[in-house]
């Protein structure tokens, strides 16, 4: 690297200039740079060796394009390399005449109109940020909040559009107090939302940009100082006469400065419970009349630029800043408060978990997918301090396998080991200790279940197939916890709240593996994800861990059936019977819905199976010159392939019942006869498949939401369920299209696939052909 | 294997490895043309961090006069989920010459060498709306494995792109677990490509 410096540039390098010669007697401290602190204390007089030449000379050695670079050194790392001198890289960069800094005045008087002009823009730059562009290309250019927050002020106060004195006639009037106290409370709302999204692991750095470059955004004053500021201003407009503001631009500056202090308070992190559902509908009339208005501000172009990232800590150059148009802005506005809104209405849900997975599944459903921040606002009341992972873990394991049960008995806990170590153990006590001890294990992947549910589509399908691994583990450590459990219930006799199911606590880990498992083949269908050519096998392996989960939700009934009559029998168990009642609706919702995804995935992996075959999609065929079905079977198979029990079939078995008819591209006679034949098995059991998936879906559906546990998103539950049903429609008319045709008659018929948020899937992760002619 | 699919593209082009020796003659055209389709430039260091370490994986198509048409830029190594992994960083053809088959040519060249130096299995990021690429390397036998949120710098997503060369790739596992135990966190996580951008601000916050 032989380029100089350029005079005033920022580019400091990655080791923040470690060996500066010139200043030997001056202190880390004084500097901003990360200097590395020595390990010896710097008492000792420095010695200075000029090594220039011998560098010099040592660099002639090198070849040119030689790297020199230890084995730590990665691509990370050269990605984050800069070229001194190039404008696109070097932040101090100046082109001719180009002057480092902007000359706007913020003390120069405004219009009111254009006070609502930059108002407006700075919404824009808002929800610009909030949907991932960062700070530096968005808020942070507008020299008015840079202002506010360069050099850092103490204190609120301090916080102007100005620094140490001016004077009397540059003082700023009403308009430039109202735009500061927007622009602080504007500020706040940044800081509030950074401090939803980071307070745990919800977002990822693809989501969003949490850095602010070294601005501080008052984390430590309250929402309340703010909201006070707003409110003084708020006066003082109302008061202020006619002929200085005319009414009209008085609402529209009124209502924004409402808005934000709206905004402000919803999304204070310090808001209780309890007052959460307040704010946000509050917000709704505030945005209507934003919108109408929008039209009478002036926006002040000069009052932004890009020139202020040189002073950020940042070492980019200077990058436009991010144009997001009024209209678009305010619809990612009504979005986050309609999002959010919803949201709120997690703190009303019924206290089950079961109630709580729906509502974030179908959170997370929602389209437009929800903001960052709105996913994160959720995420942050499920995860409220309030709540307890190991309770809501519990209440979980009596949903489903340890209904009215004395194993979670909540007297259990109130038991204290026997002082004397010699004696034996209450068993009760044992029990507690058993599913403690289970908790424990399970507690991680349990975690992860839940944090995934508020991630990104994306990333919710990644994490799903780590969290699978961790449910495994679970599952393997159950067992002897589970036999651990069954002998102590034995033990304690034959009364029917002792009676449990064998192996519970596996039971447990090994249908909520499967859920996860059947999402993650969902979501790569609604992600894109498959290939044509992959949709018969990929329906086919969902349609196999459906069963699995049916048969294990029938042991399940099975189960709470038997124990029903016995307790139904018996007196005095009025309450454990009404909880078993409940249990074994939701088990028989279950149920329903297990043989639904399972016979629908049977019926489409067939389907596709004869439109492959045909060659009804058009299109060349991959040659695929370096792979193979069974490599590419690996490569699918790849987040299941390591499961126990094995969930991925041996490769033959799965190309004996995927390609029953041998390879895609030959049509052999056994295949043309029974295509033309509508009595043939083939056509049979796929008919009776989606009659099957019809009557099982149609069953979920009258088991209703309540059963299925999604009381408190009845609605988005019953559009799935129809879109689902809509789908088993959809897909005997397809197949009616193409039954016991000849080959040749099948000759002008295409099938389409209907595009990923096309609207015209009726479930996206339910990829129904449509058959056209010509 | 990669000879018989990619037919002959224009007769008067040839393909060349790279070689380290010539950088100042390739270099600044192969910057050119991959610089073209990039909202963010990449420093030369990490053209540099490819060229010198895996020369010998970038192969160029080049016009009878010498010009640079097209380019394939790539690296080979051990990933930390255990595989020998091939990375296809960079692949791009001038305009003018696109639906010829050259870039096919160029990712064949790239994956038989990788192939013979016994790569496990090829990975590379492309955008989920790129129909061009996704359909050249689907046609070679890549799947999609995961659909990544807004990975690139200008908020697009990606899909990573995955061909196994040998069987037994999904079960291998790194040598010494307890040293990746932080990043085995998610499997494979989605570092390679991403923007100068994010990167930089990652490493200032930390
Ligand atoms: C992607 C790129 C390298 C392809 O180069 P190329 O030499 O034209 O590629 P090929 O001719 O070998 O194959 C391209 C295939 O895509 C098809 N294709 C090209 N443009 C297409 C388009 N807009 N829509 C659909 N298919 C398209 C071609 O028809 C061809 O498929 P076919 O042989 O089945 O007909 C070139 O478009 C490019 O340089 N793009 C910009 C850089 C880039 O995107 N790089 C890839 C990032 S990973």
């Amino acid at each position: 690297m032989t380029e100089p410096m350029p005079p005033g540039g920022s580019t400091s390098g990655k080791e923040g200039g470690a060996l500066t010669q010139e200043q030997p007697g001056v202190s880390a401290a004084s500097t901003t740079l990360p200097l590395r602190h020595s390990l010896r204390a710097a008492a000792i007089d420095p010695k200075l060796h000029d090594i220039t030449e011998k560098f010099t000379e040592a660099c002639n050695a090198l070849k040119i394009g030689q790297l020199v670079k230890d084995e730590y050194f990665t691509l990370f790392e050269s990605i984050g390399a800069l070229e001194i001198m190039d404008t696109k890289m070097d932040s101090g960069f100046l082109q001719p005449g180009e002057t480092l800094d902007e000359v706007y005045d913020t003390l120069a008087p405004l219009l009111p109109e254009e006070v609502i002009g930059i108002m407006d823009q700075l919404l824009c730059y808002e929800m610009a940020w909030h949907t991932g562009y960062p700070l530096s290309q968005t808020l942070l250019t507008s020299v008015y909040i840079d202002k506010l927050l360069w050099p850092e002020p103490r204190s609120v106060e301090q916080a102007q559009f100005y620094r140490g004195y001016v004077s009397e006639e540059r003082r700023p009037g009403l308009l430039l107090r109202v735009l500061r106290a927007y622009c602080l409370a504007l500020v706040k709302c940044v800081d509030s939302g950074i401090a939803v999204i980071t307070n745990r692991d919800f977002f990822e750095e693809e989501d969003i940009c949490t850095h602010t470059y070294n601005r501080v955004l008052f984390p430590q004053v309250g929402a309340d100082v703010f909201v006070g500021e707003l409110e003084d201003v708020i006066q003082n407009v109302q008061e202020c006469a006619e002929e200085y503001i005319t009414d009209d631009l008085k609402k529209a500056m009124l209502v924004r400065l409402e808005f934000r202090k709206n905004f402000l308070a919803a999304l204070d992190l310090e808001c209780p419970l309890d007052q959460l559902n307040k704010h946000w509908p509050l917000m709704q009339s505030n945005l209507v009349a934003i919108n109408v208005t929008h039209q009478l501000g002036k926006p002040v172009e000069g009052s932004f630029s890009t020139k202020i990232q040189r002073r950020l800590a940042s070492t980019v150059p200077p990058r436009p800043i991010v144009v997001l148009e009024f209209k678009d802005a305010f619809e990612k506005l009504k979005q986050l408060c309609a999002d959010c809104e919803e949201a709120t209405r997690f703190t009303s849900l019924p206290q089950n978990p079961l109630e709580y997975q729906s509502f974030m599944w179908a959170f997370a459903s929602r389209s437009p997918p929800p903001l960052t921040y709105s996913r994160s606002y959720l995420s942050n009341l499920l995860f409220h301090p309030s709540s307890d992972l190991s309770i809501l873990l519990q209440s979980d394991l009596g949903s489903l396998v340890f209904p009215a049960s004395v194993v979670l008995d909540p007297s259990n806990w109130a038991l204290s080991p026997p002082q004397n170590p010699n004696l034996p153990k209450d068993k009760r006590f044992q029990l507690a200790q058993l599913i403690n001890d289970f908790t424990e294990r399970a507690g991680h992947a349990y975690l992860e279940f839940w944090t995934a549910l508020g991630q990104n589509r994306c990333r919710l399908r990644r994490m799903l197939c780590h969290a699978i691994l961790g449910f495994d583990q679970v599952q393997n450590d159950a067992y002897t916890i589970d036999e651990g459990i069954m002998a102590l219930t034995q033990e304690m006799g034959s009364a029917p709240e002792n009676e449990i199911m064998p192996y519970p606590l596996t039971t447990w880990s090994y249908y909520r593996k499967l859920w996860m498992m059947e999402k993650v083949v969902f979501l790569g269908f609604e992600q894109d994800i498959y290939l044509p050519d992959e949709f018969a096998a990929q329906y086919h392996f969902l349609s196999t861990i459906a069963s699995t989960r049916s048969r294990l939700l029938t042991n399940v009934s099975t189960h709470i059936n038997a124990k029903y009559r016995r307790l139904f029998a018996a007196e005095g168990q009025t309450l454990r019977v009404a909880t078993l009642v409940e249990t074994a609706n939701y088990v028989d919702s279950l149920l329903a819905e297990s043989i639904g995804v399972h016979e629908l995935s049977t019926a489409l992996a067939k389907f596709w199976m004869v439109v492959l075959y045909l060659g009804l999609l058009g299109g060349k065929k991959l040659a695929r010159p370096f792979s193979s079905p069974e490599l590419r079977y690996e490569l699918r198979m790849k987040p299941f392939w390591t499961l126990q029990p094995a969930e991925v079939p041996p490769f033959e078995e799965f190309r004996r019942d995927v390609w029953s008819y041998g390879p895609y591209d030959k049509l052999t006679p056994r295949f043309l006869e029974d295509l033309q034949n509508p009595q043939a098995e083939l056509w049979m059991e796929l008919d009776e498949a989606v009659k099957r998936a019809k009557e099982a879906w149609a069953q979920v559906k009258r088991f209703g939401a309540k059963s299925a546990r999604a009381e408190g998103v009845e609605e988005s539950w019953k559009r799935e369920i129809q879109g689902v049903l809509a789908s088993c429609v959809a897909l005997g008319v397809a197949v009616a299209g193409i039954k016991g045709q000849a080959p040749k008659d099948l000759g002008e018929i295409r099938v389409e696939i209907p595009k990923v948020g096309s609207g015209k899937r009726y479930r996206e992760g339910w990829v129904v052909g449509k058959v056209c002619r010509g | 294997m990669s000879d018989q699919t990619a037919q002959p593209a224009t007769d008067e082009l040839h393909y060349v490895q790279y070689e380290v020796e010539k950088e100042d003659v390739y270099l600044p055209a192969i910057r050119q043309l991959i610089s073209k389709d990039l909202s963010e430039p990449y420093s030369i260091y990490v053209y540099r961090y490819f060229l010198y370490q895996w020369g010998d994986l970038c192969y160029m198509a080049l016009d009878s006069s010498n010009n640079l048409i097209g380019v394939v830029v790539c690296k080979l190594e051990t990933h930390r989920s255990g595989t020998f992994r091939g990375y296809i960083a960079m692949l791009a053809v001038q305009e003018s010459h696109r639906g010829k088959g050259i870039a096919t040519k160029l990712v064949c060249m790239a994956i038989d060498a990788m192939t013979a130096r016994d790569a496990d299995e090829v990975v590379l990021e492309t955008e989920v709306t790129n129909t061009a690429s996704l359909k050249l390397y689907e046609r070679l036998g890549f799947l999609r494995s995961k659909r990544l949120h807004r990975y690139y710098l200008n908020g697009n997503t990606a899909f990573r792109l995955v061909l196994y060369l040998k069987p037994g790739t999904a079960t291998k596992r790194p040598p010494e677990v307890g040293d990746f135990g932080q990043y085995a966190q998610y499997g494979d996580a989605e570092e390679e490509l991403r923007s100068r951008e994010g990167i930089q601000a990652q490493t200032r916050i930390t």
